[in-house]
């Protein structure tokens, strides 16, 4: 079975605009370790690109987008990423992007 | 939750006629409460992955069964149980009473026992340790943690959970219920609201230090254990008293592992962990108590797991969160209390507080005797004054009995001005954010509002114009009434 990822996300544009980001997955591999959740650094592309992990996106309030995606992890982050408790993570995501 | 109510003091226990000492552990709590058919044991193999939470769901939802999963897959040896107290019925033998005792009497007796802390005693070890993991050994997929909704962001081991934290600068110890998802092996993430008192201890004192927070999450203890983690209480009050008076037994306590924090010593499962001051992960969404998964997400904590300690054959306690879970009927009742002994700290001449557990602790019903408009408008100020989690609250004349949601009803539909009767404050900084109907901006703003509705006649109106209501108790004569009872009663009715 090719790989499967979920994200969560405030705007799926931003991540699906060709670019480089960072994004927190849950793999979605069936078994004992389903929705372990790592940091990347990936490219996201709808329609999904052949050979890619497939990814399925999601609101804030888990809403699953209808189309699937496909992502290209180009390197893994840090499994929990620095700032004081409570801040806004995906604004911590944000500053972890390449500039 | 949490709220200011008045100061206890310690005092012995003191069982009321009919009550007897809580059960003393989960164990003896299932076995208590499948006698009275309210514990269903499945001994056929069920999913982690959302079918074990689905079946617990729907038991919340028709006001079913407690369950006990026995086979559970990919986790052979362990065991779940879904929603110990979601109904009156099992709260009520959580506190060793008659599985069939009313709310009322519930309201009356859970009063009583919060007025009586005993004090908790320490021991040496205890069933939490029959097996130990040490944090380098800590593997957290090793646990059959649910996947509790789909589309949730994780996997939730923290639902039905005592978490234990202390405060950097002094010793008071806090327990509450908070949830924690798994992130990795090794990492948690949770949602204690900033303000809870969990939140408050991390930024108020580890943050600015520069250390991180030690807890412990406690899984599977005795029920009042966990009954006074969910319940609204003091701010810096101690909980493990609580549970004490709630069970009128003494609680055994024992030392974690990698810190000096205290915990149950019955518990199931002990995951003792430190909070990062300095890292965040992923965390949520999570399908919540007000039943929406609605809460704003991305802004929590993040925990390393120092040591996981468990009974054998172990049982992970689980709350299908949502409407009519298992806190729903103690923040019902601690909540209740705590609104009715600040209002007469306020001075308003309050008869009864009930809210209804259907309402997510959205809606409370206020009895005054003293009705009126400014009643009802400082009634709302009052409840919402810190931290606003009621948003709206019914306030009746005290002749409507307040458990009664018909007679409730039948207030509020015919005595609220359409116009006059509504009386809304609004607040920002202390509005729940898991409350559905704010938009995304005021859930992450902690903005909000909450109204009263006045259902009560207005105080200027002269006694002799205010209209008589058509029921046998106030339409007719007391010998009528007498005449009509006894007929009643000769007709088999």
């Amino acid at each position: 079975m090719a790989k499967e990822y979920e994200t969560f996300v405030r705007d799926s544009a931003q991540i699906l605009s060709g670019r480089e980001v960072a994004l927190a997955l849950r793999d979605l591999t069936p078994g004992k370790k389903k929705y372990r959740g790592i940091n990347v650094r990936a490219v996201v592309s709808r329609p999904p690109k052949k050979g890619e992990p497939t990814l399925w996106i999601r609101s804030v309030v888990g809403v699953k987008e209808s189309r699937p995606a496909s992502v290209h992890i180009v390197e893994e982050l840090p499994e929990a990423l620095m700032a004081t408790p409570y801040t806004d993570f995906f604004e911590v995501l944000k500053k972890a992007e390449r500039p | 939750m949490e709220q200011r109510v008045a100061k206890r003091k310690p005092g012995r226990s003191k069982l009321k006629q009919g009550g007897k000492a809580a059960p003393k552990d989960l164990r003896t709590f299932l076995a208590a409460i499948e006698r009275t058919r309210d514990l269903i044991q499945v001994k056929d193999k069920v999913d982690w992955d959302e079918e074990l939470a689905g079946l617990g769901r729907i038991s919340c939802e028709r006001n079913g069964p407690a369950f006990l999963f026995n086979a559970v897959k990919d986790y052979p040896g362990w065991r779940v149980c879904a929603n110990p107290v979601a109904t009156w019925r099992r709260y009520a033998v959580a506190l060793g009473l008659p599985a069939d005792t009313s709310v009322r009497d519930l309201y009356e007796m859970y009063a009583e026992r919060e007025q009586q802390a005993i004090k908790p005693v320490t021991v040496k070890g205890g069933p939490c340790k029959e097996v130990v993991i040490p944090g380098d050994k800590v593997d957290l997929f090793d646990l059959p943690v649910p996947m509790v909704h789909e589309g949730d962001g994780g996997r939730y081991l923290g639902t039905w959970d005592l978490v234990v934290s202390k405060d950097a600068d002094s010793n008071w110890v806090n327990w509450g219920t908070y949830r924690f998802m798994v992130h990795n092996e090794r990492l948690l993430t949770g949602y204690p609201r900033p303000n809870s008192h969990l939140g408050k201890m991390l930024l108020d004192g580890y943050v600015p230090k520069g250390r991180p927070m030690p807890i412990a999450i406690v899984i599977g203890a005795d029920m009042p254990s966990h009954l006074a983690a969910t319940a609204t209480f003091i701010l810096g009050g101690n909980e493990a008293e609580l549970a004490g008076g709630l069970g009128q037994r003494p609680v055994e306590l024992t030392r974690c592992e990698t810190s000096n924090l205290l915990v149950p010593a019955s518990a199931e499962i002990v995951v003792e962990a430190e909070v990062f001051h300095d890292r965040v992960a992923q965390e949520g969404p999570y399908g919540e108590y007000p039943g929406y998964r609605s809460g704003e997400m991305g802004n929590a904590l993040c925990a390393r797991v120092t040591a996981i300690t468990h009974r054998k054959d172990p049982i992970l306690t689980l709350d299908t969160t949502g409407f009519m879970d298992s806190s729903a009927c103690n923040t019902s009742i601690s909540g209740a209390i705590a609104i009715k002994r600040r209002l007469q700290r306020h001075g308003i001449s309050v008869g009864d507080v009930y809210i209804p557990p259907e309402s997510g602790v959205h809606l409370a019903i206020v009895s005054v005797k003293k009705s009126g408009a400014d009643v009802a408008r400082q009634v709302v100020e009052i409840i919402t004054a810190r931290r606003a989690l009621i948003s709206k609250v019914i306030v009746v004349d005290d002749d409507v009995d307040v458990f009664n949601m018909a007679a409730v009803i039948h207030a509020f539909s015919t005595k609220c001005h359409p116009v006059r009767g509504y009386h809304p404050v609004e607040y920002t900084g202390r509005a729940n954010a898991l409350t559905p109907a704010y938009s995304l901006e005021e859930r992450v703003a902690r903005k909000g509002a909450s109204v009263a509705f006045d259902s009560t006649w207005p105080a200027d109106w002269p006694k002799e114009d205010i209209p008589v209501r058509a029921t046998l108790d106030a339409m007719y004569s007391p010998q009528v009434q007498k005449k009509v009872l006894a007929r009643w009663k000769k007709l088999g009715l």
